[in-house]
């Protein structure tokens, strides 16, 4: 027995009934939920997804159940967000990452033999039907179909297509307009726009037939015509192959498509097809992204470390000035200060492209007329780095200016007088007392800012778009782009459409590379603690 | 131990209690999701006739599957959430439409609905947006029945396998071929067309009285205009944007993709590069450096030049290429605007033509409707009128454009620049394109590089683009 679980016994104590039937209540009510919604899931195809909310729900019941395990019970929903948000994206990915989802590779092979099974073929000579519904007041239909020749059939989804019998005591009087019963045994004659409201129940039926002794089907095409048919192709699932019927021959999965011995492919989209370590081999041994991967990489560096000292130096410097008390209007100046962080950065960012305009911004109209200057902000590499730099220090200073003020607050007063009576200097005091004592506090956020920043696609995209290119290069690479918007250039604005495989491949690796440099940098940082 | 026993006992009555109180719900939501998955959907009703021994009992089994879709239709109860998702289910059409289209799409529904019993809903998404979400929403059983869109997605949309074709079926005659031909993708028809545009040439008719009709001309006129000082400007035209600046390719004999003998694209013939292409390369750059065009000039910008600030001051700009889209921006801004042919250059300048329609998903539970829907009410005078006063384009309605063109001399100059165009490409290869394409127009404007290097460069990672798998 340890001391939590005494607790929480003791805390129970009061009223055991209550909390019982409290516990019991809302795990109901979860289950109930979960077992509807696990119902639904299941009888939707969704086999894993239902065992994973099963498996999730029973270990939810068991949490809440089981006194040792009082303390989870507070956490339980954040692990199941996270589960949720977090490891069922990242699994996603990397299952994604080992498969073929593109652009031509969109459906699951199910899918892609649904669509063929429903594919059908009249046999030559066969022409196309007209037809008319009947309903009858239970919701069943009987199709009429006459053919070009004026011959009568009589579709029913219980008995199949019958030859219609001129002298059937069931038919109701005739229709003068189209020659056509106006009721047959209690089914009523659907006009054509009637129709239009059971199109789909209609075309839902399914009505047997046979042509030549082959079983067909009769398939309403439109309001107008149906044909009877016979099915073109046909999976066989014990040998993995697709049948095609009309040509004879077969197709056999390859690939992600379904291709004949002859290399055909058949007439139907590719399927998702699982390709092992292909993705990560392209990734590897792709000239386009090796040739271009040291420029990209060292410029994501230099960005995203830059812009993290950059704002952070920037934040200090004034959270130093706010936080002297002699400063006069001081919640006024830090009321501004923070304007920059609540207008929303995609905003902020495109105003700045529109400042920056060589041609019609404010800023080189200023230049101009004072200095003669005219600096190509945007078709200049060097310059459109400094651009990136100070739009995303004037985005990004506010947050560190927050941080910072409140850490500087959390520094203990007396340290300062101990200094001052010791007639340290106020630079002293900064590097010996506030700076290592802030640096402790900060340095987590300094890492994520660093990682948000690696991946700051938004940025990029809104005001350089990666730009300016690099005039004789073979890659789509720009002066500008970090690799997660130089991916997003490879894997979307290129080929032969959306390759979702290769970007979840590459932002595996992303992943991989911030995880490193974080992992580094937090060693770095305690190595730096320690020694202050 | 006995008490987790109690516990778990007493538990299990009471979800018990709750899940059968759930019951109706749990049983609206499988009804719903095999309509949802038109796979599903008929496999239900094909039990009936697959044992036919029992066929005579099974009918009344099988009523209650089909019943929900048809008690649906008159009154609309299928909606219990507040918001439903935009996903179709079986008896209601759903159309993902964009933000022009979806009011006239309703005003249209409605009348459908009124007409036929038959619930409509129409969602509205984001233009650009409709495209990757069917690719990605559709297969999912999350998709509409009815998509808006622009034709140049067809290779995309076919080769993802998401949508169906259409058959127009007597209707077929009343659609300009080149609408129809460009829904269609390897010889099937895909979608119905409504409208087409084509860029042609602003010209404001203040500062110039007539129009140019050959290239040269237009150079001088805006050389002209441009050093007596009248305008900023002579002729616009933005930087980065291929699209328009496609006239002046082929204008100077050059091209994106050769055709192949039936008149299809051929990706392995990339032609910007080619004399012509570099012709083109050296006529932006001479028009750079004579000042005629200008770096840092976007759309907007051009807008604003043309049409003085959308009316606010005077015209800073004489001459702009741009399509019908930007007909309501002149109109409004009281400009005495004109729409002309594109002036003559080496050879025939052809715009890129493009169509919007619409298409049916293959995975839309109610197929049938949809194309009814298409071919019985879209396909009439009325819906395409109001679809064309929604956003005036060129109609490619026969009835309709005969009354546009000779009611409407600005629309009578789109169609007639048209005549002349090239079908926007719409084989998937041709996103390997804008982005090198794009490049190439932007060093020419930042005279960054030489500009036959410019293109050839362009030409090569186009090339290498499409070789990779």
């Amino acid at each position: 027995m340890t001391a939590g679980q005494k607790g929480a016994s003791r805390r129970d104590a009061p009223s055991p009934i209550s909390s019982l039937i409290w516990r019991v209540v809302a795990l109901a009510v979860i289950d109930a939920f979960a077992i509807t919604f696990g119902y639904a899931l299941y009888s939707g195809g969704l086999t894993i997804a239902a065992a994973a909310l099963a498996l999730v729900t029973f270990a939810i019941n068991v949490v809440f159940l089981v006194d040792r395990l009082y303390p989870l019970r507070w956490i339980s929903p954040g692990i199941f967000l996270l589960v949720l948000m977090v490891v069922y994206p990242v699994l996603y990915t990397v299952y994604i990452a080992f498969t073929d989802y593109s652009g031509q590779h969109i459906l699951s092979k199910q899918q892609v033999v649904d669509q063929l099974e429903s594919r059908f073929y009249t046999p030559e000579g066969s022409a196309s039907l007209q037809w008319r519904a009947y309903r009858s007041d239970s919701g069943d239909f009987l199709i009429w179909l006459t053919d070009p020749d004026g011959n009568r059939f009589l579709g029913d989804p219980a008995s199949g297509i019958t030859t219609v019998d001129p002298n059937d005591p069931r038919s109701g009087p005739l229709d003068p307009a189209d020659n056509l019963p106006t009721t047959i045994d209690g089914y009523r004659k659907l006009t054509r726009a009637e129709s239009v409201r059971y199109l789909t129940s209609l075309s839902g039926l399914l009505i047997t037939g046979d042509i030549d002794g082959q079983p067909a089907q009769l398939h309403i095409l439109s309001l107008d015509r149906a044909e009877i048919g016979l099915q073109r192709y046909t999976y066989d699932a014990s040998r993995d192959v697709v049948v095609d019927h009309q040509a004879g021959t077969e197709y056999h999965p390859e690939g992600g498509f379904f291709v004949a011995s002859d290399g055909s492919r058949a007439p139907a989209p590719g399927f998702v097809d699982f390709i092992g370590l292909d993705n990560f081999r392209r990734v590897l041994t792709d000239p386009r992204l090796s040739s271009a991967f040291l420029g990209v990489f060292t410029w994501t560096v230099v960005f995203a470390a830059g812009s993290v000292i950059l704002c952070f130096a920037l934040g200090l410097a004034l959270a130093l000035v706010f936080n002297d008390k002699r400063l006069p209007l001081n919640g006024v100046f830090r009321t501004l200060a923070i304007i920059p962080y609540t207008v929303p950065g995609f905003i902020s960012a495109l105003i700045w492209v529109g400042l920056l305009n060589p041609t019609f911004g404010p800023v080189n109209s200023f230049l101009r007329d004072t200095f003669g200057l005219n600096p190509q902000w945007f078709a200049d590499g060097t310059l459109a780095k400094v651009a990136i730099f100070m739009i995303n220090t004037w985005l990004g200073y506010p947050y560190m200016l927050i941080v910072t003020l409140g850490a500087l607050q959390s520094i203990p007063s007396d340290l300062y007088e101990a200094a001052e009576i010791d007639g340290a200097s106020a630079v002293q005091r900064f590097r010996r007392i506030t700076f290592p004592l802030l640096l402790i506090a900060i340095t987590p956020l300094l890492i994520g800012s660093f990682a948000f920043n690696f991946n700051n696609f938004t940025l990029i995209e809104l005001v350089t778009q990666g730009g300016p290119s690099v005039p004789g290069s073979i890659t789509p690479a720009g002066q500008t782009d970090i690799l997660i918007s130089y991916s997003y250039r490879l894997a979307f604005a290129a080929g032969k459409g959306n390759d979702y495989a290769f970007a979840a491949t590459i932002s595996i690796f992303i992943f991989a590379i911030i995880a490193a440099i974080t992992l580094v940098n937090f060693r770095l940082s305690r190595r730096v603690e320690n020694l202050i | 131990m006995s008490r987790i026993l109690k516990l778990g006992s007493a538990l299990a009555a009471v979800v018990l209690i709750l899940s059968s109180c759930a019951g109706p719900a749990a049983t609206i939501i499988p009804s719903a999701s095999p309509t949802a998955v038109p796979a599903t959907a008929t496999a239900v009703p094909a039990t009936p006739t697959a044992v036919p021994a029992t066929a005579t009992a099974v009918p009344a089994t099988a009523t209650p599957a089909a019943s929900p879709t048809e008690e649906v239709s008159p009154t609309p109860e299928i909606t219990p959430e507040p918001t439903p998702p935009p996903a179709a289910v079986a008896g209601t059409l759903t159309i993902w439409a964009d933000n022009v289209r979806t009011p006239v799409l309703t005003s249209v529904a409605e009348a459908f609905t009124a007409q036929y019993n038959v619930p409509v809903q129409v969602y509205e998404l984001g233009f650009g947006q409709i495209r990757d979400s069917l690719i990605l929403r559709g297969p999912a059983g999350e998709g509409p029945d009815i998509i808006i869109g622009a034709h140049d997605w067809l290779g995309a949309l076919v080769a993802a396998g998401v949508v169906e074709p259409l058959d127009l079926a007597d209707k077929a005659a009343s659609f300009e071929q080149v609408g129809l031909d460009a829904f269609s993708y390897e010889g099937t028809l895909y979608g119905l067309p409504y409208v087409s545009e084509a860029i042609a040439l602003y010209y404001n008719k203040d500062l110039v009285p007539t129009p140019p009709t050959t290239w040269d001309e237009l150079k001088t006129m805006a050389t002209d205009l441009q050093e007596a000082g009248t305008v900023d400007q002579g002729y616009c035209l933005q930087k980065g944007d291929p699209y328009h600046s496609y006239p002046i390719l082929t204008g100077f004999g050059g091209y994106i993709f050769g055709k192949n003998a039936d008149g299809s694209y051929n990706p392995e013939d990339v032609g910007l590069d080619s004399e012509g292409g570099k012709a083109y390369a050296q006529e932006l750059d001479q028009l750079v450096k004579d000042g005629l065009l200008v770096d840092n000039v976007d759309y907007g910008a051009c807008t604003a030049m043309m049409t003085g600030d959308a009316g606010a001051n005077p015209p800073r700009a004489a001459f702009w290429m741009t399509g019908p889209w930007a007909l309501t921006d002149f109109r409004n801004s009281g400009v005495n605007y004109g729409v002309a042919p594109i002036p003559m250059m080496e050879n025939q300048p052809r715009p890129f033509v493009g169509v919007q329609g619409m298409m049916v998903s293959s995975f839309a539970p109610n197929k049938v409707l949809a194309q009814t829907f298409l071919t019985e009410y879209i396909a009439t005078d009325d819906a395409m009128n109001q679809l064309y006063e929604a956003d005036p384009r060129i109609p490619v309605w026969i009835p309709l454009e005969t009354t546009v063109v000779a009611t409407d001399p600005d629309i009578a100059a789109f169609a007639e620049s048209a005549k002349f165009g090239d079908s926007l490409p719409a084989i998937p290869e041709m996103s390997s394109v804008w982005d090198a394409w794009t490049i190439a127009i932007n060093v020419i404007f930042e005279q960054s590089q030489d500009p036959d290097a410019a293109v050839t460069d362009a030409a090569a990672k186009i090339r290498d683009l499409i070789a990779t798998p």
